[in-house]
């Protein structure tokens, strides 16, 4: 056996360092051991990870794990009950999403605030065409096309930045000049986007995807729909909501504090309950109200409400005299809010804002008690499949790990963000 | 710009001439706290590129008072009026107070997660919409006549406090004012370093800009005041040239505080 000095030394120090430390030590790896063996042994040592049914898995091997009901459920488990031969639309939907927000890890890349507001606003719209599917009407389809131009003119720039030639939109500056000298620059960008969206419209006019109905969207695929737009719009909304309980006007400050207040003395499972329940009351009967959007709505405030009350200790810690020197060069409220304040309160709050998503993706859980097949209730249905009946632990072991993946990555991504924004002060 | 700024390369000039157009005037300022009377009746005319110290023990309301002049506090009774034009709580007034009136505040205030550069174009790119470059250029030329544009990628937190001030003024001048007020703009720095900042406030006043400055460096009252003020619990004791006011004050109270600050000093 090899081993370097330095590790000898490391261990030497930190573990063995005295007869106290020694002793606990070794009871400590004791406990793991005898606590951990088990667990190892049933989920992967006596584990039947092929069988067709649970009497076949008990029979192979009576007390390990049966992840071949996992295996087999792999596809719903992650798609929900999405029509097998339309998946690639999923797919394709979340890869876009993922190439939309690659250049923002991009170091030559400028305006990533841009990036990532077109992703915010245009996105949905494309994503949701894909998924959905049928005729969405013309306007849908036209942001839609908006929102692929975009992308192509994304990365065609981002091939010409990196080419170190002009970017698309600049090869139209000296043709804009003539007509409107200012932000010609702009007006560039913008005039490419439009020829290149007309374009797309035009090669998709006969472009058309099955109907799929949101009543079988489900799975992972369905908690990161749901999860991600609450997370995209709980800070909006919790920014807005903060700015207003501090507002001066007495009407906006009291209607942020009875949303925020109420909101949050109230368990998510009602809020959930109320918007499917609530929700049409409020709305004209001829509208068709789809439940995946009424939850969509829910999540949204109810995670806003509480961004509200992080995005507020933030503003908080803000020194009076930032305001003052704000004021004092003439920035007026919302110039000061949107260049001195929130980036200072919202960086000093990076902990506790992805410590709420991470709540948020969790909680997304919840939207399984009223009915809709998110990860959750798909992992609860293996065990009342007749194959595989009466099988729950594997099942919540599999989902568990997945949202441990998940809630890591952004814990990371924090750390890293956190890490990256402090540099050099 | 109507200001003519011919006599800014020759400041032995600048008192003689005839104090004709009027900065700042306040008239009747009252203020109050709930109960407490921070600043009562206070009326006060400034010329234009008139320098004016004040001076009080703290809790007089000089802090207070200045404050007012742009806005950062409200007061309930008085008036306030920049080259002419009454302010009041509006949009037209705020752009006017934009226009024509800095500040510099006793902890520099700059804003901690731009550089230093960043910190002087965000005024002119924003609200005097001036092309990013040029801008840049302009805060480069005024951050080297602060003497510290090698420092323009620096965060305020990299720096000194002296430098952090010399920052605060350059940001201030961004805005092109013709009235600057400072609210104790050295009292939050060590000795070695009050000299840098005064010297960049003296350079200022020599180049005729308008200064309300509330300062204990009697030092600097000396050399470049036109009038030192001095204000005790909400009001003007005592107004008049550096001579009269700090050598021989009417009032006991002043030379009571004169003594305490001088003696503090040495």
């Amino acid at each position: 056996m090899v081993i370097t000095h330095g590790f000898t030394g490391w261990l030497k120090k930190h573990l063995f360092g005295g007869f106290w430390n020694t002793l606990l030590t070794i009871a400590v790896f004791t406990l793991l051991y005898l606590l951990l063996k088990p667990f190892l042994e049933w989920s992967l040592v006596k584990a039947v990870w092929t069988a067709s049914s649970r009497r076949e898995c008990l029979s192979i091997s009576p007390d390990g794990a049966c992840w071949a009901a996992v295996i087999r459920w792999s596809n719903n488990l992650i798609y929900g009950r999405y029509p097998d031969p339309l998946q690639w639309r999923i797919n394709l939907g979340i890869g876009i999403g993922i190439i939309w927000l690659l250049p923002l890890a991009l170091k030559k890349i400028k305006h990533k605030i841009v990036i990532g507001l077109m992703a915010v606003v245009f996105y949905p719209f494309l994503a949701s065409y894909l998924f959905l599917g049928g005729d969405r009407g013309r306007l849908h389809y036209v942001i839609a096309s908006v929102a692929l131009a975009y992308l192509f003119m994304l990365y065609m720039n981002i091939i010409l930045i990196y080419l170190g030639k002009k970017q698309t939109g600049q090869y139209f500056e000296s043709l804009i000049e003539r007509f409107v000298p200012r932000r010609a620059d702009l007006l560039g960008h913008l005039t490419f986007l439009l020829i290149l969206s007309v374009l797309i419209a035009f090669i998709f006019r006969d472009f058309s995807l099955q109907d799929v109905s949101t009543d079988v969207w489900g799975g992972l695929f369905l908690t990161i729909i749901i999860s991600g737009f609450s997370i995209v719009m709980a800070l909006p909304i919790g920014i807005l909501l903060a700015l207003g309980r501090r507002s001066q006007m007495p009407v906006v400050r009291w209607f942020s504090i009875a949303t925020i207040e109420l909101v949050r003395s109230v368990p998510m499972i009602t809020v959930l309950f109320m918007s499917v329940t609530m929700m049409p009351l409020f709305f004209p009967n001829t509208m068709d109200l789809n439940k995946l959007a009424q939850v969509i709505i829910a999540v949204c405030i109810f995670a806003g409400a509480y961004m509200a009350e992080t995005v507020r200790g933030g503003l908080q810690a803000i020194p009076k005299g930032q305001f003052d020197a704000a004021k004092s060069i003439g920035l007026g409220y919302w110039y000061t809010m949107a260049f001195i304040i929130l980036p200072q309160a919202l960086r000093a709050m990076i902990p506790n804002i992805v410590t709420s998503f991470i709540s948020l993706f969790k909680d997304t859980t919840l939207v399984s008690i009223i009915g809709l097949f998110d990860l959750m209730l798909m992992a609860r249905n293996i065990s009342i499949d007749k194959n595989w009946f009466g099988l729950h632990t594997e099942p919540l072991v599999a989902i568990s790990v997945l949202f441990f993946i998940f809630c890591y990555t952004m814990s990371q991504y924090s750390q890293r963000l956190e890490r990256h924004l402090t540099k050099g002060r | 710009m109507i200001l003519n700024r011919e006599s800014v390369d020759r400041p032995s000039e600048k008192k003689g001439i005839a104090k004709a157009r009027t900065a700042i005037e306040i008239t009747g300022l009252n203020k109050w706290f709930g109960e407490l009377h921070v600043l009562k009746d206070v009326s006060l005319s400034v010329s234009e590129k008139e320098i004016i110290v004040i001076c009080g023990p703290s809790g007089s309301g000089k802090s207070t008072f200045i404050r007012c002049i742009n806005h950062l506090e409200n007061y309930q009774e008085g008036t306030v009026s920049i080259f002419g034009e009454k302010l009041e709580s509006n949009k037209k007034s705020a752009v006017l107070i934009r226009n024509n009136v800095g500040m510099l505040f006793q902890n520099f205030n700059l804003f901690p997660h731009l550089t230093i550069l960043q910190n002087c174009t965000l005024g002119p790119i924003w609200l005097r919409k001036i092309p990013e470059s040029e801008s840049i250029k302009q805060s480069m030329a005024l951050l080297d006549r602060v003497g510290i544009a090698a420092l323009a990628s620096k965060y305020p937190g990299q720096i000194s406090g002296g430098q952090q001030q010399r920052v605060a003024i350059a940001r201030s001048l961004a805005m092109e004012p013709r009235i600057m007020l400072f609210d104790e703009p050295t009292s939050a720095l060590d000795p070695e370093m009050i000299k840098e900042v005064l010297d960049v406030m003296i350079d200022l006043a020599e180049s005729g800009m308008t200064m309300m400055c509330v300062t204990h460096e009697m030092q600097f009252a000396h050399q470049v005041a036109d009038r030192v003020i001095f204000m005790a619990d909400g009001e003007i004791v005592e107004i008049g040239p550096p001579d009269q006011v700090l050598k021989n004050p009417k009032w006991d109270r002043t030379s009571q505080f004169l003594q305490h600050v001088l003696s503090h000093k040495s």
